[in-house]
């Protein structure tokens, strides 16, 4: 049973003198009880307006909006029985930081010991517990940012949203909160869809992620169903860090199969029978494709594909390989150091099972074997 | 707004055109009297129709005066020549000295600088009749009585600390980062206040000079007591309508309209400007 | 060409020491990054540098000479700003030359723009207004700003912080190349550390206004000079435990949660081991579903995927969180099972509790 169920929503903003700015469109989403949702997208995709719309701070301009079976897009926010932590913040200056997050609890007339006992806990969570009877202007924007969750978490809602929640965070405490709430929304059940620009706060959080672009819902799935069958172009080069390789390929018919080759350094056979009717069709009938192989996919030191290494760099934990090939750009990312100096030539290996295939609208042919 | 209702947009209608009213009917009504003779003005219950008549705008011009008690000479467009002579000298030496103290009081923090912002700030609070007299019995001494220089000297009390004030808000808001650029790329701190800091304040600099200007222009009581009659501006000029033989309206309506209208002019103009200037969102870079 | 030099620098604003017995070398065509958290000081660092205020101790030389008490514009610095600080009323092309108008002519000035907006791909919005410009032209054109002058010195400021994720990554590949055509000494500030270890030659550690340590990159990652370094680098970050390691039978050991671990021993007597914090990086942890020697037992809290590992976070017995980075396909079951956690002795790092300082350990990590 859908816990939050929008449907159809579209929102357009009007303004006089300016042409209408369409930010959502025909958006359907269902979220599960007790799902974690992230809406993903770089600025102006219509992730926040979506938010906001369900918060209740914006109307829909056409659509419905149910929570928990109650028709919502027309109550005001205070009736809809969610809680928000703003990117903003937005806490209240005159009081502290304990009077902050109980505020809304003592709306709801628990006792002293249980809201004190619940604040404290929460507290204890996001790592704000000496902080409590400071006020807000006085401790730094990271410790906001926990307070702020903090006082959006404590509360009793059927829906939690939560606007870039972390983006603020000191990245010492970043990976530990993380897992610390998702921990607590899962513990208690908690329902909650949090925007955010940062992929890997999406795939670290989130259960389902929406990808949106140009107010468009591009594709609403698992952090690794994105990676390994992104709907189309847009998810594909959007989703993985780095980005995808991607490259423009020629498409010609032999043995059986297809033989996608960019320029006369690099061609790749697919195999028919690695390819579902439609694909094939879908080949034939065209004479260019994109292919996309992740990064990580992109095997260094062995492999036909000879590149100039443009750079070669250790985060500690893992190498980014930048080589050239015939004008384009290819990078590897290996958990291994790599010898390579910058203007060396070093072979990739770049299997054909790897590869994604795309067409000229952008729609996927076919997906990499595994991811 | 998109679900507003018919009734609350009718509502908002009636409430503008009451505040428009409110405001607008002064001014109306002046331009109105300004073509009209004393004796139509002075009819009651007054007439919205009427003959308009140009002899209001004649006498003023020409600085004859025809009044029952016989004919009198006036200086009007004299004392309007006094006024934009006295406040474009005024905004204009306010704007050499304030702009660059707005400058300093902006980026460089040095001792008793609030102070000293704040004393030049309190010229304002103090009524004009305070420094009066003292101002006077100075100006006799410094032979400064009843010259232009005196007069435009003493409108600095009135255009300085507007500029200051105003302007080193658009200086502070202008990143220092942008003018330390500027000064790494080759270029002293003379190039950088001139090229970046000034430009960038362009709409606070013509904003604050604006508003200065139409303050010195308003200004009555420092010219009525510092200046004898050939360098007095309108505001004091205006005095000789009230004659022996009444107080001659029409004469004092097209006066105003046409002392009002060069500012009413520059302020139409420049509003655009500034709108223009702001909305460029230039200093955020 | 020159290096820059400073010596043992020092800056306060009132109470506050934010610069504290800096001490540095940059060499021509070097990229040092500093690198710190927050407030640590590495702002004022340039700034000192680049001439808007100056030091209260200490020099700073460019090529041998002192350039304390010259003006900015004598200083033969270049920099990039973090708000990019490009000249708003001025197209992209006149804040590119503004850097050279001082120094050159007409002619050669139209040149020197075009070759270096070609390097930095902008060319097709020289004409351009910046507000007309995205974020990542407006950090390009600020860099080709700060680059066209030859500088001897070149500051970057934090110049791809606000610059959106995928552009920062482009300009973190192409930085490097793009800086040694310059030959300047190069001073890089950043607060990510990927960003420090994938540009600089050496990365420079300032933490609270001190200089902690100076390194190359995977030095700085597998020997921190204290916990407060290894704490910055790595992501997640590395885990901590408060141990008092004891020898047993030739072997150092630590207890952690109740479980005794096996340490490496390193250069010193293992009865010199006071209070320590240990500190294991998430990705030298193994997890597993059985026990055995040494195998810290866990529950999983969450397993937050990240960076295309599985992150999971873990509790002990006793309460204290770990973060363990396994591959993305490893099968470790999910929420609330039960686990058992394990490390190589190798991978272990040992820190005095009281100083912070890490405990000498032999050289881990080779190349491959």
């Amino acid at each position: 049973m859908a816990m939050l169920e929008i449907q159809n929503v579209d929102k357009v903003y009007r303004s006089r003198g300016k042409a209408p700015v369409h930010a959502v469109r025909a958006l359907d989403m269902a979220v599960k009880k007790g799902e974690i949702v992230a809406l993903l997208g770089s600025s102006g995709c219509g992730k926040t307006s979506t938010l906001r719309m369900i918060a209740g701070f914006e109307s829909v301009t056409s659509g419905a909006i149910a929570l928990s079976q109650r028709r919502i897009d027309e109550l005001p926010p205070a009736k809809r029985k969610v809680a928000m932590a703003f990117e903003g913040y937005s806490l209240y200056p005159p009081l502290t930081v304990r009077e902050n997050i109980a505020f809304a609890l003592k709306a709801q007339q628990l006792s002293r010991s249980e809201i004190s006992r619940r604040v404290e806990a929460i507290a204890r969570l996001v790592e704000i517990e000496d902080i409590l009877d400071s006020f807000p202007r006085a401790i730094s924007g990271g410790q906001q940012q926990r307070v702020s969750l903090a006082r959006a978490l404590v509360r009793d809602a059927d829906l939690y949203l939560l606007d870039e929640p972390m983006g603020q965070l000191e990245p010492q405490l970043r990976a530990v909160l993380r897992g610390r709430i998702k921990g607590l929304l899962a513990e208690r059940g908690m329902t909650a869809i949090f925007v955010t620009h940062d992929q890997t706060e999406a795939s670290a959080l989130a259960d389902r992620i929406a990808v949106m672009e140009d107010g468009v819902l591009q594709q609403f799935a698992s952090e690794k169903e994105l990676k390994n069958r992104p709907a189309n172009l847009f998810v594909a080069s959007f989703i993985g860090e780095p980005p995808m390789n991607l490259l423009e390929t020629e498409v010609a018919a032999a043995d059986g199969g297809f033989r996608l080759s960019v320029g006369s350094d690099i061609a790749f056979q697919i195999p028919g029978d690695t390819l579902d009717h439609a694909a094939r069709q879908a080949l034939a009938q065209t004479k260019r494709v994109r292919i996309g192989i992740r990064p990580q996919k992109v095997a260094v030191g062995t492999g036909d594909v000879r590149v100039r290494v443009v750079s070669n760099q250790w985060l500690g934990d893992q190498s980014h390989v930048a080589g050239e090939c015939a004008g384009h750009l290819l990078i590897a990312v290996t958990p291994s150091r790599i010898a390579a100096r910058p203007g060396d030539v070093i072979p990739f290996a770049l299997e054909p099972r790897h590869l994604h295939i795309f067409g000229a609208d952008g729609a996927c042919i076919r997906h990499a074997e595994g991811g | 707004m998109d679900h507003s209702s018919l009734a609350g947009r009718i509502f908002r209608g009636v409430a503008l055109a009451l505040v428009l009213v409110f405001f607008m009917f002064p001014i109306v009504w002046i331009l109105m009297m300004s073509f009209q003779t004393n004796e139509q003005i002075l009819r009651i219950p007054p007439r919205i129709l009427f003959e308009p008549t140009l002899a209001n705008y004649q006498a003023l011009i020409s600085g004859h005066l025809r009044t029952t008690a016989g004919n009198l000479e006036i200086s009007f467009m004299r004392n309007l020549m006094n006024s934009f002579v006295l406040s474009s000298a005024a905004v204009l030496l306010a704007l050499l000295l304030g702009v660059p103290a707005a400058y300093a009081f902006a980026r460089f923090k040095f001792r008793l600088g609030e102070s000293i912002a704040f004393t030049l700030l309190s010229f304002r609070f103090a009524p004009p009749l305070l420094v009066l007299l003292p101002l006077s019995l100075y100006y006799q001494q410094l032979g400064l009585n009843d010259t232009y220089f005196g007069i435009v000297w003493v409108y600095q009390l009135i255009a300085l600390p507007l500029i200051l004030w105003i302007v080193r808000g658009y200086f502070e808001d202008i990143s220092p980062d942008i003018e330390h650029a500027y000064r790494l790329a080759g270029h002293s701190w003379r190039e950088a206040f001139t090229r970046i800091a000034v430009p960038l304040a362009g709409p606070g600099i013509a904003a604050a000079g604006l508003l200065s200007f139409i303050f010195c222009w308003n200004n009555f009581v420092f010219a009525l007591i510092l200046a004898s009659a050939d360098k007095q501006p309108v505001t004091v000029g205006a005095l000789a309508f009230v004659t022996a033989s009444g107080i001659q309206y029409g004469q004092i309506a097209a006066a105003i309209v046409l002392s009002v209208t060069p500012t009413l002019l520059l302020a139409l103009y420049a509003q655009r400007y500034l709108v223009e200037g702001l909305s460029l969102g230039a200093v955020k870079g | 060409m020159a290096r820059l030099e400073l010596n043992s620098v020092g800056k306060a604003f009132g109470a506050v020491r934010c610069a504290n017995d800096l001490s540095l070398i940059v060499e021509p065509g070097e990229i040092v990054a500093v690198f710190g958290p927050s407030g640590s000081g590495k702002t004022v660092l340039l700034r000192m540098i680049a001439g808007m205020f100056e030091p209260d101790e200490g020099d700073i030389l460019v090529g041998g000479r002192s350039i304390i008490g010259a003006p900015p514009e004598h200083r033969g610095v270049g920099m990039a700003f973090q708000n990019f600080a490009l000249f708003p009323h001025m197209s992209a092309q006149d804040n590119i030359a503004s850097g050279l108008r001082a120094k050159a002519a007409g002619g050669e000035v139209t040149s020197r723009v075009n070759s270096i907006s070609r390097l930095l791909k902008i060319e097709h919005v020289l004409g351009h207004m910046p507000r007309e410009l995205s974020n990542g032209q407006k950090q390009r054109t600020a860099l080709a700003r700060a680059l066209i002058g030859n500088p001897e010195v070149l500051l970057l400021d934090d110049p791809l912080r606000n610059v959106d994720a995928k552009l920062r990554y482009e300009m973190r590949l192409e930085l490097p190349s793009l800086l040694r055509r310059s030959s300047a000494a190069v001073l890089y500030v950043t607060q990510d550390y990927r960003e420090a270890m994938a540009i600089a030659d050496r990365i420079a550690v300032l933490i609270e206004g001190r200089l902690v340590q100076v390194a190359r990159p995977e030095e700085i990652y597998a020997r921190p000079a204290s916990v407060a370094v290894a704490r910055l680098f790595g992501d997640p970050s590395i885990n901590l435990a408060e141990v008092t390691p004891r020898a047993e039978q030739g072997a150092l050991t630590a207890e952690v949660a109740g479980t005794r671990v096996r340490l490496e021993s390193p250069d010193r007597q293992p009865a010199d081991y006071g209070a320590c914090w240990l500190g294991v990086r998430p990705d030298d942890l193994t997890v597993a579903r059985t026990a055995g020697e040494g195998a810290i037992p866990a529950r999983i809290v969450a397993i937050t995927p990240m960076h295309e590992r599985a992150v999971l976070l873990l509790r002990f017995a006793d309460g204290i969180e770990w973060l363990a980075a396994l591959p993305p396909d490893a099968a470790v079951g999910s929420a609330e099972d039960s686990v058992f956690v394990r490390f190589a002795p190798e991978a272990a790092l040992l820190f005095d509790r009281a100083s912070g300082l890490r405990i000498g350990l032999p050289p881990r990590r080779q190349a491959a």
